[in-house]
């Protein structure tokens, strides 16, 4: 099963509309409450990293009967040290973004914890592109 | 829809008064409604008997089921078991006393308060809560609809349960013992309930979640009401005999919003009405909302005293037992002997009943218990949903257009209920036929 949505840069209040389409399918497919929970928290972190820190994108979703893969693309600024931006705590997000409560340095520590596998694709001045994997019932 | 033993179910359809409006359809907040031949028909596995239906409904077709009055015969130790909310239906002109009386004379031999468990329960409670360390938030067990509805549509929740009886079934457990202790022969108790809502019918009669309960029969609250007023009317009571205050002031207040838990030192959240209840569960599971403590939540608007049947308004009812608690306060600074207590043995024999198994989620989302075969299914509702309009018109019988998708993929519709699935005109209202009855032409 496939689903696309668009991500629209600094549109904070329509993020959650991916993870939410996720969320009720996994529910339909009666995946652990855990599993949803991190596939969702992910998958949110992902999406607004997107819309905070580039200038919009994608999200490819597909789930099989074994796992959930989200690929969350974007055309932006890219990450220059990904090491750096892993830790917790460390954030460049603009003063908008923090008004929007945003901003901690916690998306991708959170992210890695939560998914199974992890990796990020980077060019700087191109964009960044995250992939995540979720085992359904592991 | 994974197959358990099904609930048992208070909220029925009367197919003769129903004109098929789509009302209750509409109000249902699982999607247990869908509309064939003209009528309603419920989705027995998705109900969960919050009694919205009923109270949409514009032409009374929505029934409560209740027992035959006359199952008291078959009991020599007649119990009517009543919650503090039966008082709040009547006006301050008739006395707690005259009430009870009027029970005496329709044929009960004794009446138990619902809510002398409660203090008994509360200890429990506490330390139940104090040995699940593990567990951040707990739901209080008492509104059966709120469990059905975390089982059936936040079934992540069901953990958050604490897992022992509601006041109704530890009372239905007490005034058993105590008859017993006193000689009466088991099968010689009768404990009749007298219900607020269709919930807890619904749970007193279910064996799914609550196994051994005391409860024999179920009498609804607007029906007795009505009995016991005309007698009252008659001035048939008036020289009753004063009752014994048993209750004590906080347990006559935990029927209502807030009463539950002002008897707890942790961070309580007091929510009533249905909406108010899906947004928090909602977003507790998102965890969006971060609760420690205890969640006391109820389906009805002003908790107990909003139930379907009841027939005071529900503030008015609300205002009775605030001042049958403020009377109480006053009796009990000048006895304080009238508290109900236990042996130290009664009280671990009690608490060992009052454990409940198990809650089993039993989600309505779920399409079926492989999960192969559920992403196929999954797959085909996106796809069919996408053909449909996404009005939400309720012409094809089902709420909205997701439903009728899942619908046609689960087997129990097709594609054609959809009016904008149809070219030829004689043929759509074909098919408007199966699903409305009749269909007057234009
Ligand atoms: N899609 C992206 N494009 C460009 N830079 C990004 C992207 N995602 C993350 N970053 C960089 O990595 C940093 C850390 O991201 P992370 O999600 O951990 O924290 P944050 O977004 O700054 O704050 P929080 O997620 O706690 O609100 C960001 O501040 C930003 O510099
Ligand atoms: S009682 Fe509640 S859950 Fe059951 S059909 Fe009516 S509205 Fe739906
Ligand atoms: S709030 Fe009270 S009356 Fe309403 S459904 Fe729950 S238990 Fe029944
Ligand atoms: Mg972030």
């Amino acid at each position: 099963m496939h689903y696309t949505f668009k991500i629209e840069q600094g549109n904070f209040t329509d993020a959650g509309q991916a993870s939410s389409s996720v969320k009720r399918t996994m529910k339909q497919l009666g995946v652990r409450p855990e599993n949803i929970k991190r596939t969702v928290v992910a998958l949110f972190e992902a999406e607004i990293n997107a819309v905070a820190h580039a200038y919009g994108g994608q999200i490819d979703v597909d789930i099989d009967g074994e796992k959930i893969v989200m690929v969350v693309a974007d055309k932006g600024p890219g990450i220059p040290n990904i090491d750096l931006a892993m830790q917790e705590g460390y954030s460049t997000a603009s003063p908008q973004v923090r008004e929007m409560g945003y901003g901690a340095g916690m998306g991708l520590p959170n992210i890695k914890k939560n998914t199974d596998d992890l990796k990020i694709d980077t060019t700087v001045g191109v964009g960044t592109t995250v992939t995540m994997t979720v085992y359904l019932n592991n | 829809m994974a197959q358990e033993p099904s609930f048992f179910h208070a909220i029925k359809i009367d197919t003769d008064a129903c004109t098929g409006c789509t009302s209750c359809m509409s109000a249902c907040p699982t999607e247990a409604i869908r509309i064939r031949n003209g009528k309603a028909v419920i989705y027995e596995n998705r109900c969960v008997d919050c009694g919205e239906c009923y109270n949409d409904c514009p032409v009374g077709a929505i029934k409560v089921a209740q027992d035959d009055f006359h199952l008291l015969d078959n009991y020599e130790y007649k119990v009517a078991l009543v919650p503090a909310v039966f008082i709040g239906q009547f006006d301050d002109t008739y006395k707690t006393k005259e009430i009870y009386a009027c029970l005496k004379m329709l044929g009960f031999t004794h009446i138990y308060e619902v809510e002398h468990s409660v203090e008994f329960l509360t200890q429990l409670y506490k330390n139940y809560m104090a040995e699940h360390p593990e567990i951040k938030t707990f739901i209080s067990p008492y509104c059966p609809a709120v469990i059905r509805l975390i089982q059936v549509r936040f079934p992540s929740l069901v953990d958050n349960i604490i897992k022992l009886k509601s006041p109704l079934d530890a009372a239905a457990q007490i005034i058993f013992r105590k008859l017993r202790d006193i000689g009466a022969p088991e099968d010689k108790i009768g404990i009749f309930y007298v219900t607020p809502c269709a919930a807890k019918i619904a749970s007193a009669k279910s064996p799914v979640s609550m196994q051994n309960t005391r409860i024999n029969g179920v009498i609804n609250m607007d029906f007795l009401y009505n009995k016991v007023k005309l007698m009252l009317k008659q001035h048939k009571c008036k020289d009753a005999e004063p009752i014994n205050h048993s209750l004590t002031d906080k347990s006559v207040l935990w029927p209502l919003t807030g009463g539950e838990s002002a008897n707890f030192n942790d961070s309580v959240y007091a929510i009533d009405g249905l909406y108010n209840a899906l947004d928090f569960l909602e977003n507790l599971e998102d965890e969006k909302i971060d609760a420690p403590g205890l969640i006391e939540m109820r389906i009805c608007d002003q908790s107990c005293v909003g139930g379907i049947l009841t027939v005071q308004n529900r503030f008015v009812a609300k205002r009775r037992l605030e001042d049958r608690a403020k009377l109480l306060a006053r009796i009990r600074r000048g006895d304080d002997h009238a508290k109900v207590d236990y042996s130290d043995q009664e009280s671990q024999d009690l608490a060992k009943l009052m454990q409940i198994p198990d809650i089993k989620p039993r989600s309505l989302f779920k399409l079926d218990d492989n999960l192969v075969t559920a992403l196929e299914m999954a797959e085909k509702i996106k796809d069919t949903e996408a053909k449909l309009p996404s009005i939400n018109c309720c012409a094809c019988g089902a709420p909205s257009c997701s439903a009728l998708a899942e619908d046609i993929i689960r087997g129990e519709a097709c594609l054609e209920n959809c009016i904008f699935a149809h070219k030829d005109i004689d043929e759509l209202y074909e098919k408007m036929e199966d699903i409305w009855g009749k269909v007057v032409k234009l």
